[in-house]
């Protein structure tokens, strides 16, 4: 039984994000399985990770990367059998690790068997886990999610010869939680897995459970009332298990999603991630603060998951058309690098491979309040391939090594479930781990050491923040403050060298200690504290009343 | 010793803060309490809709005011847009201020608004007076966009004058700024103006701030030194402008002395410039044309033809050691002649003019003196005017008004003549 305060595990948890496939193949086909993800469990130990984030990984056509599932409760034989799965889990968990799966709840595949009898007739006992309809009028305005593949919400099943509902692509038809026996199923599925030992689900595309004439679609009441349910039973059953939203809204209607501390425990908070590049490309401080101030407070059990990037596009949805035309001009210049209301790229490139970019937003994303997940292959760097469409271009293998297909698979090249990054900046002979793991100065060694530096203070995981708002509005600065563990952080924005004056009066005495040098600064004094920071550089600072 | 740095600590402090800009605005004040808020949101929301990737920043200069101007433009809080979840512009939109302690003065004011767009590499600056109540978002875009875009280095503002508006700037001040610096600038004078940072940079290394007609209309200053340096001037038509009643401007007799000294003053420190010019190519024009509308109440005529003959009596020594004696006696001439049938003819006034700048640049006497007695024989020009434009179209009066351009052209040698020979 874990104590109350172990419970919030995902408070002090950093998530690293992957794909089985993408990771590591044990058994020479190609593709990435639980057995070669197992024997990578050391590197992520190694790296600082606590918490791996497992993009789906069950039976699938695959024609949306396993979020159209065909089977809730096996593994796709590709990845390997139920056992590997056991046998990857109780790995991680030697080494302190904890799993979260994806629980895509909204929609199945097409060729799930529950579709397969809903769709056989209409009087099929399964007919109304769907949502069908005889025409397409239904639910008109509701906005179409996939704008670059879908015209409508609605597709035509030739055989029941009526309409089913799907806010995705058209082989994902929604399931219709107004249906209890879907819902019984559905967590039928969840304790499944949590009976195996999985610490969390990622709840995929939560907002559209339900669906009601003349609304959105999105966020209403009905679905709430659903969340509470499961969170219900997971409390009662499965205390210490987590639930992470996916719902890509603005942090005043994802706020909802955490109900009185009885619903999420966790959710993506998207609107800030765009910000963050938006930020550093500005030179200006001001999106994030903006965002952030339009945060609503959360239940006191809860918290905000931030990323950089994921398996998805960079999404633009939840920005102002100023700033998504912003955005593509500075980091999607190529057409082909945008996709549906986004851009599919690496943090690497879409950065120019500039490290020091790298590191100041890799800097913000583990100071800032929430927890953070780190995407596949980000930490040393990885580049992308545009040109493999979809999202596949971000999802591409595992660079280990300058070796045999990067130390990712023993099969034959074309054999890979996709082709390796080859070019000469971010290619596998340039870009690995274990030329990386050679260096002290690489950026994975430094990624190690910044996750390690976070890990060593509870503040950054559950302390409060508080903004300075120093008047050169290139330097982000904010105390993070738990009890009386403070840590101040300087962030430059800019391209160019920075001085910048911090009001510092509440912290007057305090000795400010260099977090990864150790070293002591000037102490605080009643002059208003001056700093001086490089092209992007960054401090975070403990303060010491000594 | 070499002079003490103008700019205070604080004000520096600032700049520090602010960065690299593109785009500055400067708003020099001076007791504008009750319209600045106003001013700021025009100006930030110019810069929310027309230029929003740029880096901005908005600097109040301020003379010292005793109705808390500077404190109001500091607090005034910054307007959110409607939608977008309360979320405003892409960039912060800078806001800075500094206060000189001499007396108000829009060169002084000018000096720390160039010294900043110098310090900030600014790329386009506007000045924008807080006096003015119907300013819009695109009055300033206006005069931001054709420096920033177009490469422009000094935009002149175009207004819509009634016939009987702008009489000084109209029969005075284009025409023989067309004909000597060459510039068809229609609105030398004004409170609003556009200008690059490198105009800005070329204007702080001059040694001339503590010229009083720099320190008291720097902008015509500015047009003609941009044109000096063969920089690009232009001009756009912004419309109808209404200034606040509290800011009343300087009676006739200031506003000569202000700007028909300023004038003299820029003729004689630029002679190398304007001497060998012998035409006036059109300059950028944005915007509709530039029309008179048809409204508009003439001034009041009274006593103005006796203010003009009581001083050409009056002030008839000093004339006669401006004018010539052929110019002084047909002044005197036509002081003498019916009120009704009273013409002050464009040649005689050109003539004039001509003499009164060539007697400036010889300091035949007191500059200031000098150009004060031009005011009798304003009023003059001006009952004359009337006279004979009480029932003109506005038409009409352009076309008046191109002939008296002209007719200034046509006599530049003469003025060449009277400032090169000796007195």
């Amino acid at each position: 039984m874990l104590s109350q305060d172990e419970n919030l595990w995902y408070k002090d948890a950093v998530i690293y994000q992957l794909h089985v496939r993408t990771f590591c193949d044990s058994n020479a086909d190609g593709i990435g399985d639980f057995r070669g993800l197992t024997s990578k469990l050391d590197y992520l130990q190694e790296l600082g990770i606590n918490a791996i984030w497992l993009l789906p990984f069950y039976p699938s056509p695959l024609r949306d990367d396993g979020y159209d599932i065909a089977d809730y409760t096996s593994v796709h034989p590709s990845y390997g059998t139920l056992q590997d799965f056991k046998d990857f889990l109780a790995a991680a968990h030697n080494r302190r690790i904890r799993v979260i799966t994806e629980m895509v709840v909204n929609h199945t595949s097409d060729q799930h068997p529950w579709f397969q009898e809903s769709r056989s007739s209409r009087e099929n006992p399964k007919r109304d886990w769907y949502v069908w309809s005889d025409t397409d009028n239904r639910y008109q305005g509701v906005r179409i999610i996939f704008v670059d593949t879908e015209m409508s919400n609605w597709a035509w099943d030739p055989i029941s010869k009526s309409y089913y509902w799907h806010r995705f692509f058209n082989h994902q038809p929604d399931l219709n939680y107004d249906n209890p026996a879907v819902r019984e199923a559905m967590w039928e599925v969840m304790k499944f897995w949590l009976d195996i030992g999985v610490d969390g689900f990622r709840l995929d595309a939560v907002p559209y459970l339900i669906e009601r004439d003349g609304t959105s679609c999105e966020n209403l009441p009905e679905t709430h009332e659903i969340i509470r349910d499961f969170r219900k039973r997971i409390d009662l059953a499965y205390p210490g298990k987590m639930l992470l939203a996916e719902a890509n809204q603005w942090p005043a209607d994802v706020r909802a999603y955490f109900g009185n501390g009885d619903e999420f425990h966790m959710a993506f908070h998207f609107p800030l991630m765009p910000r963050m590049f938006m930020a550093v490309k500005l030179e200006d401080r001001k999106p994030i603060i903006e965002i952030l101030e339009q945060t609503p407070q959360i239940p006191e059990n809860c918290q905000w998951c931030i990323f950089l990037r994921n398996h998805d596009e960079l999404t633009l949805e939840m920005v102002t058309d100023i700033e998504r035309d912003y955005m593509y001009d500075e980091y999607a210049v190529d057409k082909a690098m945008r996709i549906n209301l986004g851009i599919r790229r690496r943090l690497a490139p879409m950065l120019e491979n500039d490290r020091r970019r790298v590191e100041l937003l890799t800097g913000l994303l583990l100071s800032m309040p929430g927890t953070p997940i780190i995407y596949y292959g980000d930490e040393i760097g990885m580049g992308d391939n545009i040109y493999l469409g979809d999202r596949n271009g971000v999802r591409t293998p595992m660079q280990w090594n300058g070796g045999w297909n990067a130390g990712f698979s023993t099969a034959d090249p074309e054999r890979l479930y996709s082709p390796l990054i080859s070019n000469p900046v971010y290619g596998y002979q340039a870009i690995n781990v274990d030329s990386q793991r050679r260096s002290a100065h690489s950026l994975l060694s430094w990624t190690k050491s910044v996750i390690q530096t976070r890990n060593a203070f509870r503040v950054f995981s559950r302390g409060s923040i508080e903004f300075l708002n120093p008047s050169n509005h290139r330097v982000l600065a904010y105390v993070r403050r738990l009890g009386e563990e403070k840590v101040l952080i300087v962030n430059n924005l800019s391209s160019s060298a920075q001085a910048v004056e911090l009001n510092l009066q509440m912290y007057k005495r305090h000795i400010p200690i260099e977090m990864f040098g150790r070293n002591l600064f000037p102490r605080i004094g009643d002059l208003p504290y001056l700093l001086t920071l490089g092209p992007y550089q960054f401090y975070w600072f403990r303060l010491r009343r000594i | 010793m070499a002079e003490e740095s103008f700019l205070a600590d604080d004000f520096i402090r600032q700049l520090m803060s602010v960065g690299e800009v593109d785009l500055l605005v400067g708003i020099p004040s001076y007791n504008n309490a009750s319209t600045i808020a106003q001013t700021l949101h025009s100006v930030e929301e110019s810069l929310r809709q027309n230029f929003v990737r740029e880096r901005a920043v908005i600097l109040n200069v301020d003379g010292g005011s005793g109705d808390e101007t500077r404190q109001v433009f500091e607090q005034s809080s910054e307007r959110r847009e409607a939608g977008h979840k309360g979320l405003t512009s892409l960039r912060t939109i800078h806001r800075i201020s500094c206060m000189y302690d001499r007396s108000p003065s829009q060169g002084v004011a000018l000096r720390s608004i160039v010294a900043a767009a110098d310090l900030l590499r600014a790329r386009a600056c506007a000045v924008i007076s807080p006096a003015t109540t119907n300013l819009t978002p695109a009055w300033i875009a206006n005069l931001l966009r054709p420096v920033y875009r177009e490469g422009l280095d000094f935009v002149a503002p175009l207004y819509v004058r009634s016939r009987f508006q702008g009489l000084l700037a109209r029969d005075l001040l284009y025409p023989m700024s067309r004909a000597v610096f060459g510039q068809r600038i229609r609105e030398l004078y004004s409170d609003e103006w556009g200008f690059s940072g490198r105009l800005a940079s070329q204007c702080l290394e001059q040694d001339v701030w503590r010229e009083e007609a720099v320190r008291t209309r720097p902008e015509a200053w500015m047009a003609v030194l941009a044109g000096s340096a063969g920089l690009k001037c232009g001009q756009y038509f912004l419309g109808p402008k209404t200034v606040s009643p509290s800011a009343t401007g300087p009676d006739i007799v200031d506003a000569i002395r202000q700007t028909v000294g300023s004038f003299f003053w820029c003729m004689e420190s630029n002679q190398p410039y304007w001497m060998g010019r012998s035409n006036s190519p059109a300059i950028s024009t944005f915007g509709p044309e530039h029309e008179l509308s048809a409204d508009g109440i003439p001034p009041s005529q009274e006593k103005m033809f006796d203010l003009f003959r009581s001083g050409v009596n009056e002030l008839e020594p000093i004339l006669a050691s401006i004018l010539t004696p052929d110019t002084h006696a047909q002044i005197k001439a036509i002081a003498l002649s019916d009120r009704a049938k009273f013409r002050f003819a464009a040649e005689l006034w050109v003539k004039t003019l001509y003499e009164f700048a060539a007697s400036y640049h010889h300091a035949v006497l007191n500059r200031d003196h000098l150009v004060q007695a031009l005011v009798p024989l304003y009023r003059g020009r001006v009952y004359s005017f009337l006279l004979e434009n009480a029932n003109s179209s506005p038409e009409t009066m352009e076309a008046q008004s191109e002939i008296l351009c002209q007719e200034f052209e046509r006599q530049k040698p003469y003025l060449l003549e009277r400032w090169t020979g000796k007195n």
